[in-house]
């Protein structure tokens, strides 16, 4: 199970940008980000800048374009990023079809995309194939939410956190990947390597 | 006046195949070298479906242009207005503004493929509609400096009476130029402004700066062939000598005829001439080596920029 971290909620983009350097930095799989109607590859496209490794999942509001206009939003997006764009998309199925079909290359009403995607296909989910947790309380919160999503076969899991996501990725990357996480090297790494 | 550099398009053309994640990753390499030598700003441009992947998404591109500077300007010369939901185009500017205070600018046009109108479920016959209805939404919902790309008196003085700066295609002779602009300055000063200053005007300029007889000819021969992507494009503007589609080698000659290559200093008595705030130096040819076009970006900014803010 991969997990994103999720900046949809920080008002403050430059604190944004500093938490998806961070997650960057310490292997989080991805972060999910957003933006008003328009603005969201804007914004992921700035996240995506700012990194090297990490995914950008962008949340877009799929009803206030035009499925073409939405589908090369994201083809350049996922050129800019190097391959790293996955979307969230909030719209009714036939929009998610046609925009799913365009960023797989298809033809969809006589429409190719192009530029095309860099990947071979950019995935689309919607918002209710991705779970979402909150954390507040420490490891001990995180790893009983990481075990129950992880045992019950997610692909993703978003986490949204006010915590440290040196944290998160020491305590819930590992966790997330494996049933068999040593908890207690975490632990103590913890006291080796105090997260403040 | 200021220098900016463009269009760049991220195309992987027939004449100059590439990947496109080499354009991309240019882009943010070229915007930081633009920077670095002191030029004002970088401007990007829209198509849609164009078999060279001709950048359908400016408002992307630019947050990468901007997130990887810190005092470049970039533009969009010109996002295809009617194409797009103004809302979201306003969103997406707000956006810019908050993130980049002062950087953005809007350069929006009206479009001229048909085919890009129908891939939007549009119309050709709707655009002037929806380019008058578009710029009525940004006008209240966004107060990001905004320039109208225009090909015609009429499209220069619905402009100026809105109050919005020019940005004119550099395909034209200088007596063209000279008439849009007054026709713009004339529809302003009507329209009774609040303003006293009038909106300003930036020009695309094709050029480059060279030393000897054969690079002067090896770039005029990028400009000419840099235009063939508007040949492809079907691009033909009204009363303005310009015609891709009908008139090619006529209009190659034109626009050799505007091009300006030679010594900065050259180019600069040549800028002298217009009355513009910005000249953006049409660069982004898909023909010169890498190296060539790195090596004008530099040029343009140690040598031709700080002539140019003399005027």
């Amino acid at each position: 199970m991969r997990l994103l971290l999720d900046l949809r909620q920080i008002t403050d983009h430059v604190e944004r940008q500093r938490l998806a350097v961070q997650a960057d930095t310490h292997g989080i799989w991805g972060v999910v980000v957003t933006g008003p109607p328009g603005a969201e590859t804007v914004e992921a496209s700035a996240i995506a800048t700012a990194t090297d490794h990490i995914t950008i999942a962008v949340d877009i509001d799929g009803e206030a374009a035009h499925p073409t206009t939405i589908a090369e939003e994201v083809a350049v997006l996922d050129q800019l990023s190097q391959r790293r764009t996955m979307v969230i998309l909030r719209a009714g199925n036939e929009t998610r079809n046609t925009v799913t079909a365009l960023l797989k290359g298809l033809p969809k009403e006589g429409v190719i995309l192009s530029p095309p995607p860099a990947q071979a296909a950019v995935a689309v989910y919607g918002p209710e194939d991705i779970p979402r947790i909150e954390i507040s309380q420490g490891p001990e919160q995180l790893a009983e939410l990481i075990d129950q999503h992880r045992d019950a076969n997610e692909q993703f899991l978003v986490v949204a956190t006010n915590r440290s996501v040196k944290e998160l990725a020491r305590h819930a990357i590992g966790r997330a990947a494996s049933a068999d996480f040593p908890q207690m090297v975490a632990n103590m790494a913890d006291q080796i390597d105090p997260i403040n | 006046m200021d220098i900016g550099i463009g269009l760049w398009c991220l195309q992987s053309t027939a004449t100059n195949p590439r990947s496109f994640g080499r354009a991309y990753q240019e882009l943010t390499e070229d915007a930081q070298l633009a920077e670095q030598h002191g030029i004002h700003s970088l401007w990007l441009s829209e198509h849609h479906g164009y078999y060279d992947g001709y950048c359908p998404a400016l408002m992307p591109a630019a947050s990468a242009a901007l997130t990887a500077t810190e005092t470049l300007q970039v533009g969009t010369g010109v996002l295809l207005l009617p194409l797009h939901e103004p809302q979201r185009v306003a969103n997406a500017a707000n956006h810019l503004n908050q993130q980049f205070p002062e950087r953005f600018h809007l350069g929006v046009g009206m479009g001229y493929r048909p085919i890009e109108f129908e891939m939007k479920d549009r119309h050709m016959s709707q655009r002037l509609k929806l380019m008058t209805s578009g710029l009525d939404t940004l006008s209240t919902k966004t107060e990001t400096p905004t320039w109208i790309g225009i090909s015609s008196e009429q499209a220069a003085e619905r402009a100026g009476r809105r109050g919005l700066g020019l940005f004119i295609s550099g395909a034209f002779s200088k007596e063209v130029v000279n008439k849009l602009i007054a026709a713009h300055r004339a529809a302003w000063e009507k329209s009774e402004p609040n303003d006293t200053s009038p909106p300003p005007v930036g020009l695309l300029r094709n050029l480059w700066i060279v030393d000897t007889e054969d690079e002067q000819r090896q770039a005029l021969n990028w400009v000419r062939s840099s235009y063939l992507v508007y040949a492809g494009l079907g691009w033909g503007a009204d009363n303005t000598g310009v015609d891709f589609v009908s008139e090619i080698e006529t209009s190659m000659n034109e626009v050799e005829k505007s091009a300006t290559v030679g010594s900065a200093e050259q180019i600069a008595e040549d800028l002298s001439g217009y009355d513009v705030d910005l000249v953006v130096c049409r660069i982004g040819y898909d023909q010169p080596p890498r190296s060539a076009l790195t090596d004008v970006i530099e040029r343009i900014g140690s040598e031709l920029a700080p002539l140019a803010r003399e005027f």
